[in-house]
């Protein structure tokens, strides 16, 4: 009965096990904050490089895929798959319509993406993607008072949807990143600014009045270059995909101009030997149009691997079928030349650094873990080695070894959990408001902060000067050095003048990710027990085995 | 006998020196006898006392010491450990009572630890009035709700003589119960030992002070490590 009694006394009638639970709390806080951020920023740059594209993709490059319609339609037939678009995926040259700042035109090497809008919102959520679009409910409350978005003139949903201008001609979609008067602000969020200016003008809102020339070249079956071609569009809207690379360097063009421009379109097939009656050579066939890539969507919870196995028996089964019929006209690529993989396959020279950087911040954390816990634990060594005397007296009045210990395991179960818990809520605060810290962290010091360290360094000289009237050497030590500690904070609180360090305009992700990681803040919280009760458990244990009259001579 | 030790040796390692305390040590202690153990410093009462009280182990190659005929070698670690909170109760020379705990739960420590949490909540209201009732025999029934540390000298070792009567051991083990204390206050603890020594209580107390030594009806002198 005296286990419970001396536990709880211990916990409560003394400064140290409120100095361990802080020190158990902060080590928690620390592992989850850290690991929780860490975590979040490298799914969010490996998710981004997912960015527009499907779960599983098919790709034929530059000749591309006849019949294309047919085996979407036959892969959208999968039980494994939700949907599935097709894309002509080429280079060109892209010559913007304002010019440089030394006053030539700005020409672009970009990726383009020829796109059906319709599939492809279905497959890779097109329409979120787009950026100038009317904001839902939700968006609009986050957005800033001064988003042009706000204004239904930028508001262009329905031309990046179909493509077409007004008056129904073939237009583009830019990635938000292509034109240099897209100045992307702290918030993540875009302005269109006059290049002289630098202040906002709607005379720079690409999707208004913003014209480009894209140059694309056609390349033949036999790996020869056709004559370029060259066609002027206007910008119907602009995307943000939410990675850098893409946004920098792709544009969207609807799929049937990709085709035309390529070569890609269908095309008579005409007699080498025989001629009509005018004397032209025989048209004897028609070449169907060609997609160079289909993307597909995974139906929820199917794997990807079993989804790109199941392609690639669709595709076989499509060429098998063409590739028999003795009186094709045009050839259908090889299975073997016809590259199905997933996303992350596709992708393994963008993933594959993320994932060793992740490998290796987990190796650093388990580190930081280890660290943490030795501080517990020597915490705890201290607070049971000074109560070795106490375990002594214990033995002497006929308690047992396992009532001894079980007085400091419980001591170090309640500590460790109080911590645990105090550490969990302390870095759930922190990750859910990460963003509004850094957004303080990014502002001068305001007033009242540093009207309040200017009062508590005067305060505490006061205190360290009651301490040397007092003659209290240890209330003028502490006093002394709490008046250098406000002080410096003072100091640093004058000079602090905002400092973003997650710029979102450089790192481009434009929040911190805030999301407590269960698993981390649930094996930290485990762990901050564990270390707590062996940190307790040890020394105690060493204790109880002495003879009494040893531990009671313990100074 | 009560108390018995025959030929009991003691050695302390101190490192790698080999400090013999105690040779061939042996001792009576009749029921109901106040036997002060009187020699100089150093040499070896207070581990004669730790030995009888079960708080040390003597040398492999000792003699026995039984209490009521039981040979506290044979001892396992819960015969152990009942025999130092029933059969003796132990009164140090620094008090060592426990901080964080009042007087009265100071008191009342060996009895919580031979409770468990039923008979606790069956015996608790008993325990404290017979903690209570033990302190204010001693004159501490005003200081019930005290830490330890807002006591003097004298009322803590009158705590600590409370809290070794309170199982009704057979035997009280006194190691300098006035070593730290003023003649007046200390003389003031002997009267209280005294009077539980008139009840009946076996007393075995440790001094160097010739004048309290005088107050027990036997006393044995120890001389580098052998009673004389």
């Amino acid at each position: 009965m005296y286990a419970p009694l001396l536990a709880n006394r211990y916990l409560t009638s003394r400064i140290i096990p409120f100095i361990a639970v802080a020190a158990v709390a902060l080590c928690v806080a620390l592992v989850i904050i850290v690991v929780s951020v860490m975590s979040g920023f490298l799914e969010m740059v490996r998710s981004s490089g997912k960015s527009l594209t499907g779960d599983v993709v098919v790709s034929r490059p530059i000749t591309g895929i006849p019949d294309y319609l047919e085996l979407v339609t036959r892969i959208e037939a999968l039980p494994e798959a939700a949907a599935a678009s097709p894309l002509v995926e080429t280079f060109g040259l892209l010559q913007m319509q304002y010019g440089n700042s030394d006053g030539g035109k700005q020409i672009e090497m970009v990726e383009v993406w020829g796109i059906d809008p319709a599939s492809l919102d279905r497959v890779a959520q097109y329409r979120d993607k787009l950026y100038w679009c009317a904001p839902s409910a939700s968006e609009l409350s986050t957005l800033a008072e001064d988003d042009p978005r706000r204004d239904a003139f930028y508001q262009r949903d329905e031309a990046g949807m179909s493509l077409q201008t007004a008056d129904g001609k073939d237009g583009v979609v830019l990635g938000i990143e292509l034109s240099p008067f897209n100045h992307r602000e702290r918030d993540g969020s875009y302005r269109t600014l006059n290049p002289g200016s630098r202040q906002h003008d709607a005379g720079y809102f690409m999707p208004n009045a913003g014209a480009v020339t894209l140059t694309l070249v056609p390349v033949t079956d036999g790996g020869s270059l056709g004559g370029e071609k060259k066609r002027r569009f206007s910008v119907v809207n602009e995307f943000q995909s939410g990675l850098y690379q893409i946004d920098a360097n792709r544009i969207l063009v609807p799929i049937g101009v990709a085709q035309e421009m390529l070569r890609l379109n269908e095309a008579p097939i005409v007699s080498r030997e025989q001629v009509d009656a005018e004397g032209r050579p025989l048209v004897i066939g028609t070449s169907p149009a060609r997609a160079t890539t289909i993307v597909v969507r995974a139906e929820d919870g199917v794997d990807l691997l079993v989804l790109r196995e199941a392609v690639r028996r669709v595709y076989a089964e499509f060429w098998r079928e063409r590739a028999m019929d003795p009186k094709r006209l045009f050839e259908t690529p090889e299975p073997d030349s016809v590259d199905i993989s997933t996303w992350e396959e596709r992708l393994a020279d963008f993933i594959g650094p993320v994932e060793k950087e992740r490998e290796l911040m987990r190796t650093l954390f388990s580190i930081v873990y280890l660290v943490c816990a030795g501080l517990v634990l020597a915490i705890f060594w201290a607070i049971v080695q000074e109560k070795t005397r106490d375990i002594g007296i214990l033995r002497a009045v006929g308690a047992s070894r396992t009532g001894v210990l079980w007085i400091f395991l419980r001591y170090g179960v309640l500590i460790g959990i109080a911590g645990s818990l105090v550490g969990v809520l302390l870095a759930w605060i922190v990750v859910s408001r990460i963003n509004d810290i850094h957004e303080m962290l990014g502002a001068p010091a305001p007033l009242w902060l540093k009207s309040a360290a200017g009062l508590a360094v005067i305060f505490s000289i006061g205190m360290t000067v009651r301490g040397v009237r007092r003659a209290s050497a240890l209330h003028v030590v502490l006093w002394s050095f709490a008046t250098i500690g406000f002080l410096l904070v003072g100091v640093a609180l004058l000079l602090h003048q905002g400092f973003l360090v997650w710029d979102p305009s450089v790192y481009y992700f434009s929040t911190i990710p805030s999301k407590l990681d269960l698993v981390t803040a649930a094996t930290t919280m485990l762990g901050g027990v564990v270390f707590s009760v062996v940190g307790a458990a040890i020394p105690a244990a060493r204790a109880a085995d002495t003879d009494p009259v040893q531990s009671l001579r313990y100074e | 006998m009560l108390l018995a030790a025959h030929h009991v040796k003691k050695t302390y390692e101190l490192g790698r020196v080999r400090v013999p305390v105690l040779h061939d040590a042996s001792l009576t202690v009749r029921e109901g006898e106040w036997v002060a153990i009187v020699g100089s410093s150093g040499s070896g009462k207070s581990t004669l006392l730790h030995l009888l009280g079960g708080l040390d182990r003597a040398d492999k190659d000792s003699g026995p010491i039984s209490f009521a005929g039981e040979d506290l070698r044979a001892f396992r670690a819960r015969r152990e450990n009942l025999y130092r909170n029933r059969d003796v109760g132990f009164v140090f020379q620094f008090y060592h009572l426990l901080p964080e705990l009042t007087v009265l739960e100071n008191a009342m420590l060996p009895a919580l630890v031979g409770l468990s949490r039923l008979r606790w909540i069956s015996e608790r209201l008993a325990l404290r009035t017979r903690a209570a009732e033990l302190l204010e025999t001693c004159g501490l029934s005003h200081r019930l709700n005290h830490r330890p540390a807002e006591l003097s000298g004298g009322e803590r070792q009158r705590v600590a003589i409370a809290r070794a009567l309170i199982n009704k051991p057979r035997v009280l083990l006194a190691d300098e119960p006035t070593g730290n204390l003023d003649i007046h206050t200390g003389g003031g603890i002997l009267d209280l030992l005294a009077a539980r020594h008139a009840e009946g209580l076996t007393m075995v107390m440790v001094t160097h002070d010739a004048a309290v030594a005088a107050r027990a009806q036997r006393q044995v002198r120890i001389v580098d490590g052998r009673v004389e």
